[in-house]
């Protein structure tokens, strides 16, 4: 009985430890940097969900949250052709520019 | 740099622009000659800031400087993979060679210059040759590209202009 109750339990932590994945894979976002534009302009993902930014210009980019320290995205220059990715964890609405191009803003918003 | 010389380059450039811009009205340029404006306008830059990065003393220009070199030597790698791409061999034309004209004034102008009077004249260079490169961008090169593939290039390349000129423009407010 002991032994029964015992793999009930491994069985029940076993769902406990699926559970979430399944309701709610991570999903990955992309947002496309393309003629000095963050595409799309506002991205929405979930707390836990990864984001990834590929600069398709022909020169660096980054992608940096106003507020620094505020748990919004902080990348080193991004290169031509190349990719870089942020995990999300914190909830909040995040706005953000290119540092070396700051006419260039969007805004990330972690649900 | 003097006020006076300030006028006479800022006339010399807008000349020059002035110039070409009615010697198109009569020819408009093609899109081999179109490719060579573009490679001369960004070569222009990207000499001017070699030039900066090793001249100045302030972080602030330096750092400019040298992401117009990388921002501009981008853009002509770029149009380089283009015109090989479209089998378009980049010409000359009146407005590219007043482009390399204006530059090489520029930096003859900027090599007898030092400390304040180098990063002030370097930067009120760069406010006025972003905007006339807009302006060329504007009224000759984007309405007058054919290839499809060239004038996106162009329409792509244009808002790089113009956050350079803006970035430009606030070095220059901390200067006065
Ligand atoms: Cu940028």
């Amino acid at each position: 009985m002991a032994f029964l109750l015992k793999r009930a339990g491994y069985a029940l932590a076993l769902l406990a430890a699926l559970g979430p994945a399944v309701q709610a894979a991570p999903a990955v976002h992309t947002v496309l940097i393309d003629g000095m534009r963050f595409i799309p302009q506002t991205v929405e993902v979930k707390a836990g969900d990864t984001v990834v930014w590929r600069n398709k210009d022909p020169f660096p980019h980054t992608a940096t949250a106003t507020q620094s320290g505020s748990g919004g995205p902080s990348s080193p220059a991004i290169a031509p052709g190349a990719s870089w990715r942020f995990k999300a964890a914190k909830p909040g609405s995040y706005p953000y520019l290119c540092t070396l191009h700051s006419t260039m803003t969007a805004t990330l918003v972690v649900k | 740099m003097s006020k006076f010389t300030h006028k006479l380059l800022c006339a010399t450039i807008a000349g020059a622009f002035a110039l070409a811009g009615s010697a198109f009205a009569q020819t408009a340029p093609d899109d081999a000659q179109i490719a060579g404006i573009v490679v001369a306008a960004n070569q222009v830059d990207i000499d001017a800031g070699k030039l900066a990065q090793k001249t100045t003393k302030q972080a602030e220009v330096k750092s400019f400087a040298k992401q117009m070199v990388t921002d501009h030597t981008g853009v002509n790698k770029q149009a380089g993979a283009l015109v090989k791409k479209l089998k378009v061999t980049p010409t000359d034309s009146d407005l590219s060679k007043s482009l390399k004209a204006g530059g090489a004034e520029n930096i003859a102008k900027l090599k007898g210059l030092k400390g304040k009077e180098f990063d002030k004249a370097y930067v009120d260079h760069e406010v006025t040759y972003h905007q006339a490169v807009i302006d060329a961008l504007d009224k000759t090169l984007i309405p007058n590209a054919k290839n499809a593939e060239l004038k996106d290039t162009l329409v792509k390349t244009r808002p790089a202009f113009v956050a350079h000129l803006e970035h430009a423009k606030q070095l220059q407010s901390t200067m006065k």
